[in-house]
């Protein structure tokens, strides 16, 4: 049994005496059933992968290590890996700088690397682990004693699909900005609350919520808002993982925070 | 048996000791747990949001003064006249008072503490010689745990009159390494080198951006401040792999450490003339 691409993020029967072996770009899994016990074994890639895969092997291919941790559940038969976002917020440093003139708008489409989350299904479904795909960098946003701890990520704005490669490891997060001010907006960092978006599947890509932005102005305040309905740019897309923290809507003191991650002041 | 004798006691009793003894009872019981659901209800529904320490101080206020009043009420229902109790009490107290100095002072600081609030329960601070974990802000002094696990007393009043340096106040930190490199080192490459650690180490944080100075010509080197900023919990792991990275990534690109050197110059001897 192989799979390759988005297919990878199926449920999936593990039978006894087989391993799982997911191969990601960056980061192997291996997943075994021992009786009451789920083996797990993560490692980085030394050398890069192109495209994601799962394989069912024998267990005289695993590999021998020290470092396969064991959890105890009751519960046999499938599992279910699901991307979810990472746990903080991921400052995005475009690969150039890009200045939105007054009166425009755009879409950007950010690629966000996303964490693997194996769980059980049954009727109690319990979280096995959760492991981070990709390396991100540590990074700190806003001041140095109001200002939060992120993930940083340098990266392309896309602004169109077209040049977005399909990956089971990073999922595309369609950000629409209108810039509703006299002024020029400068793009240089952007600091994205993937905390409290959900991630959809779809026949080609993994999506997180759409987020739509309006500026309007460098002293007003920048009101992000959060789309819960699955982003439309892909048909069939289906939920795979909830957002860590689920956003209620409009949030004054958040807002304010996202008015000063804009505009760097 | 026991209890029959002490019912036998009592019928001895007139009625007015009974009736005293029973009033001064209920007293003392009803006030002592007037005092604790005061101050559990303070502490559970008034005090919610307040930091550890002003709970605990004000926990201790409504116990101390709520004994007293107790005390006062039961001595009242024993009939002591409480106005000469008083003013015996006054002499005592300028007596005490005059030996407690320092325990005063350390009140008094420790209000200033709390109401300043230069730490809290959890921080870890340096005063002196002594870093550690504050374990509780009390009215007459701190006490600390030190990283090898011993317990420290600080009066308050040293406190006060001390720099206390609160490590963990702040989220991010800088670490900062001092390092010499021996003269004749290509500085541009040492440079590269440092930002190439910095940037490959999980722990450094790439906002703020590292720090990398050329501080000084010392005796034997060139002084460099290496400084990586971090997130307060993650010292530890910063601190040993940025070390063994630096060692291992000097080695490998040939880059010296500076070491104190003498030159020996022996003196010239000339033919005939004693050196």
């Amino acid at each position: 049994m192989q799979k390759s691409g988005i297919a990878v993020w199926e449920t999936l029967e593990i039978p006894q005496r087989r391993c799982a072996r997911w191969l990601f770009p960056r980061r192997s899994i291996w997943v075994e059933r021992i009786e009451t016990e789920w083996h797990v074994l993560s490692h980085a890639q030394e050398i890069a992968q192109r495209d994601s895969s799962l394989m069912l092997v024998g267990r005289s291919l695993k590999p021998d290590s020290s470092q396969w941790r064991h959890y105890l559940h009751r519960d046999s038969g499938s599992v279910q890996p699901s991307p979810v976002l990472p746990d903080r917020p991921v400052v995005i440093r475009p690969d150039r700088a890009l200045t939105l003139l007054p009166g425009q708008s755009t879409v950007f489409f950010l690629e966000i690397p996303v964490w693997f989350r194996l769980s059980t299904t049954g009727a109690r479904p319990a979280r096995i682990f959760e492991e981070p795909l990709a390396v991100l960098t540590r990074t700190w946003f806003g001041d140095p004693v109001t200002g939060e701890l992120c993930w940083g990520l340098a990266t392309r704005l896309h602004h169109s699909l077209d040049s977005v490669v399909a990956s089971a490891d990073r999922a595309v997060c369609p950000l629409m900005i209108e810039n509703d001010s006299e002024t020029d907006l400068e793009f240089q960092k952007i600091c994205i609350h993937v905390e409290n978006l959900s991630v959809f599947r779809g026949p080609g890509h993994l999506w997180t919520n759409s987020l739509h932005a309006v500026f309007r102005g460098p002293d007003q305040v920048t009101q992000i808002e959060i789309v819960h309905t699955p982003p439309g740019f892909e048909e069939r897309l289906v939920p795979v993982s909830e957002a860590r923290e689920p956003s209620a809507g409009w949030n004054i003191r958040r807002t304010f925070g996202v008015l000063k991650y804009f505009t760097d002041f | 048996m026991f209890f029959g004798q002490i019912a036998t006691w009592i019928q001895k009793l007139s009625p007015d000791v009974v009736t005293k003894g029973l009033r001064v009872a209920v007293t003392l019981v009803l006030g002592l747990l007037l005092v604790r659901l005061l101050a559990v209800v303070t502490q559970r529904y008034v005090m919610k949001k307040s930091t550890l320490q002003r709970r605990m101080v004000v926990r201790k206020i409504i116990g101390y003064s709520g004994f007293v009043l107790v005390a006062m009420a039961v001595l009242a229902e024993l009939g002591v006249k409480l106005t000469a109790l008083l003013g015996a009490a006054g002499i005592v107290g300028i007596a005490v008072g005059f030996a407690s100095q320092t325990s005063v002072s350390n009140i008094i600081s420790g209000l200033f503490l709390i109401s300043e609030k230069p730490f809290s329960i959890g921080d870890v601070i340096r005063i002196g010689t002594t870093t550690g974990i504050i374990q509780s802000i009390d009215l007459l002094s701190i006490k600390i745990r030190t990283f090898d696990n011993l317990f420290v007393r600080i009066p308050n009043e040293k406190i006060l009159s001390s720099e206390v340096t609160n490590i963990t106040r702040f989220p991010i930190r800088r670490m900062d390494i001092v390092l010499q490199v021996d003269y004749g080192q290509d500085l541009q490459r040492v440079h590269e080198t440092l930002a190439a650690i910095a940037h490959d180490n999980p722990w450094s944080l790439d906002e703020p951006e590292p720090v990398i100075i050329f501080n000084d010509f010392k005796e034997s080197g060139v002084e460099v401040l290496f400084g990586l900023w971090f997130s307060k919990s993650d010292f530890v792991e910063l601190k040993n792999s940025i070390m063994k990275e630096i060692a291992q990534r000097f080695a490998a690109g040939r880059i010296r450490f500076a070491h104190p050197r003498r030159r020996m110059v022996p003196p010239v001897v000339r033919e005939g003339v004693a050196p």
